[in-house]
């Protein structure tokens, strides 16, 4: 049986690994990228329907999918199957895991919203004293994110304030609608400032790991890709206790596989490749693994018309168009309820507005949501959760997935400081609608359970001290020099942004200093 | 291997019938004396059979809740989406009987919202009116549900009694009867064809975790498959 040692085994293909194979192969290293689900063909699996069709009417089927509010029955077969590859939680303080196994990983479905982390999140502790610092600034991550905004053909416009560092963008320079310019006003007074969205725009409709990274990848005839693959555990050298593979085991056939790798990078997903160094005991002599998991809190924020707008009478003038509010708490000032920040979309949008936004039914109802189409201005936070040590992932022997790999235990809750954050988000956000002329049609200050915003960070950190931290400062293992972990594992805190545009710096930075530490013989 | 015994593996591949090289089924049946071969004939030319929603000639059997709180039910979704000169309503569209299917498939959390909900407003009914709910008119309807609707964000419905089960029985009522058959027919093609969305099939799902020895992993037996019944009138 043909048994072949790859230079660089990549577990995992979303924007982590898909970048990872992309600058690895294109310098010289040949790659063998695992991936524990299949490719998905959207000529083949997907078809246009209309609800009625479906055998829930658009539900989520019953009892599926319970901790992934953004499934419903269109998509359920896309997300990962809560039954299939189960998690456990404390029912108290519930953890939404939401999940992509299809090749390519959650770059397929991402919301494309980029932005670069600034020195308020690579020097925290520096800032207000809680936490760690990152092992690196923004100045030198700044030519990786340029890199990766020219890639994934970010579009944005240079208005961003010190803690929202602009970047290499396709500039957007589209007037802003009436509503926004009025709300921008109301905001300025209050001194919350409001930049233009920025989007990773990407081709053909799609900013995904699978055309924007990996066809780069396989030109250079470098990289073999297995779907399919769920990987059990990594293999480690009898001699050296050093990694040197996996084993893996077939998903639809349940044949138990291995392969031999020079280097294992790991880019499966902030929890994956963490539940894989737990249950493979690797690189865990700090303790750390699994520890100071954050992401941020969604779910607060506030529905508002525009009254002018209402009827739908109004036009491109006055309605449309997004805009980022980024962190401006505890940047020059220093707020007595919380630590950190939050950011808030805003959204000016033409369509009709949901029906709890009303206090009516029937005929009334349908008068009132006429009345009113056209007319919703929507604010959604992202507030930074911090990274605390109690909140940590670890296995759960007592349970296993389908193929008997044991699941994670997921023990993580927010505190007063995430709630004290939605509130005044959502206190701030009120003052401006009402300066600005906007109705309040309904509001929450909750915030979801963690893990919805689809940002899980940490598990992993990386830092300069190996005794606090997994990972050194490029994403390298501090216990082997041939184990790298290029998600969002590495994170040291999660900051309010959207973490994708620096896991792609990230995995770009160290597969390059991966494939310098291969030529010179270091690894 | 030698360079002759190479040229012979060539060699006999040359000659070797195309169907022998062909990847084999190992559990092919054995091929009977039919005029053509059992999976053959199905082809991209094969015309497709026109099918219907099953909504649009048969009823769903009820199961779940019980006959008073099916009254109940069918009342309050009759008067959160009547029937309107522009739309059909939560009744045309089978929406109690569909939501007693799926309710009835739901958690069991689900259903006691549903449940504890509909027998609330049935003792409100009678406790006000002295009369069941099913009867009650429009205005006494009024009373006993508008105190209790709220404004609020996806995702977070009320979490108050009584504000829970009415709010998230509207969400439900209205978004069983705007995605019923009924609802569809009733648009225009323009209308029609903004439902559309995309729909993905299972993708490549993995049968083998169904096999009983991965059953650890799968759905308590029966919590798919059979309606929880609540208690007997």
């Amino acid at each position: 049986m043909m048994s072949k040692k790859v230079d660089v085994l990549i577990i995992g293909s979303g924007h982590a690994g898909g970048m990872a194979a992309k600058v690895l192969t294109e310098r010289g290293v040949e790659c063998l990228m695992l991936n524990a689900g299949p490719v998905a063909d959207v000529t083949r699996q997907a078809r246009e329907e209309s609800a009625y069709q479906l055998p829930f009417r658009g539900f989520k089927p019953p009892g599926k999918l319970e901790h992934v509010f953004q499934a419903n029955e269109f998509n359920t077969s896309v997300w990962v199957d809560e039954q299939e590859v189960p998690y456990t939680f404390d029912p108290a303080h519930p953890y939404n895991w939401v999940r992509v196994r299809l090749f390519g990983g959650r770059s397929l479905f991402w919301s494309r919203q980029s932005f670069r982390l600034s020195d308020y999140e690579f020097k925290a502790k520096s800032h207000d004293g809680f936490g760690e610092d990152w092992p690196l600034d923004h100045a030198e991550l700044s030519p990786y994110y340029a890199r990766v905004e020219e890639i994934f053909r970010v579009v944005g416009a240079l208005d961003g304030p010190p803690q929202m560092p602009d970047g290499n963008f396709i500039l957007d320079d589209a007037p802003w609608s009436g509503s926004m310019q009025r709300f921008r006003k109301a905001a300025k007074s209050l001194g919350v400032p409001l930049c233009k969205q920025r989007r990773a725009t990407g081709r053909d409709g799609l900013a995904s790991s699978v055309n924007l990274l990996l066809p780069d990848a396989e030109r250079t005839g470098r990289l073999t890709s297995i779907e399919n693959a769920v990987v059990r555990e990594i293999t480690t050298d009898k001699n050296t206790g050093q990694p040197n593979g996996c084993r893996f085991v077939d998903r639809l056939s349940h044949r138990e596989m291995e392969v031999q790798a020079r280097v294992v990078v790991l880019a499966a997903g902030t929890l994956e490749s963490t539940r894989l160094l737990l249950n493979s005991g690797l690189a865990n002599s700090s303790g750390l693994v699994g520890r100071y998991l954050c992401d941020q809190i969604y779910g607060a924020g506030l529905v508002c018309s525009v009254p002018e707008a209402r009827g739908s009478r109004g036009d491109k003038s006055l309605m449309g168009g997004g805009a980022i509010i980024p962190r401006f708490r505890n940047i020059t000032d220093k707020s007595s309820k919380f630590l950190r920040g939050y950011a808030l979309n805003v959204t000016s949008a033409t369509g009709p507005l949901g029906a709890s936004n009303f206090t009516e039914y029937g005929e009334a109802l349908d008068r009132k949501m006429a009345e009113y189409a056209g007319s919703g201005f929507h604010m959604t936070i992202m507030g930074e959760v911090l990274a605390r040590y109690e909140n940590h992932v670890r296995i759960n022997r007592q349970k296993t997935d389908a193929w008997g790999i044991p699941v994670l235990h997921i023990e993580t809750q927010y505190t007063d400081n995430e709630y004290n954050m939605a509130a005044d988000a959502v206190d701030t956000m009120s003052q401006v609608a009402h300066d600005a002329g906007f109705e309040v049609l309904a509001s929450n200050k909750v915030p979801n359970p963690p893990g919805y915003s689809i940002h899980e960070v940490g598990t992993c950190r990386m830092g300069n001290d190996r005794k606090q931290s997994v990972l050194n400062r490029w994403s390298q293992s501090h216990d082997h020099k041939n184990l790298w972990v290029v998600d969002g594992a590495g994170f040291t805190s999660a900051g309010w942004q959207n973490p994708t545009m620096t896991i792609l710096a990230l995995a770009m930075r160290a597969a390059e200093h991966l494939a310098d530490e291969m030529k010179q013989g270091n690894v | 291997m030698e360079r002759r015994e190479v040229l012979r593996a060539l060699a006999v591949l040359a000659i070797t019938p195309r169907w022998l090289q062909a990847q084999q089924n190992t559990n092919a049946a054995p091929v009977l004396p039919a005029p053509v071969p059992w999976t053959q004939g199905l082809n991209p030319l094969t015309p497709l059979p026109h099918t219907v929603a099953e909504d649009a000639v048969a009823q769903t059997v009820p199961a779940y809740f019980s006959s008073t709180q099916r009254r109940t039910l069918s009342r309050l979704a009759d008067a959160l989406v009547p029937r309107t000169a522009q739309h059909p309503g939560a009744l045309d569209a089978g929406t109690p009987e569909f939501l007693d299917f799926l309710i009835g498939h739901s958690p069991a959390a689900r259903g006691g919202l549903y449940t504890s909900g509909l027998d609330w407003l049935e003792a409100q009914a009678q406790a006000s009116f002295k009369r069941p709910f099913a009867q009650l008119d429009a205005a006494q309807v009024e009373s006993l549900v508008k105190p209790w609707l709220r404004t609020w964000m996806t995702d977070h419905p009320p979490t108050q009694t009584h504000a829970d089960f009415i709010n998230i029985a509207h969400a439900d009522i209205r978004t069983a009867t705007i995605n019923s058959q009924v609802w569809f027919a009733a648009l225009d093609a323009h209308a029609r064809e903004n439902t559309l969305q995309l729909y993905w099939s299972p993708i490549e799902p993995d049968l083998y975790a169904m096999r009983p020895e991965s059953m650890h992993t799968r759905p308590v037996p029966g919590n798919l498959m059979q309606p929880v019944r609540p208690k007997a009138e």
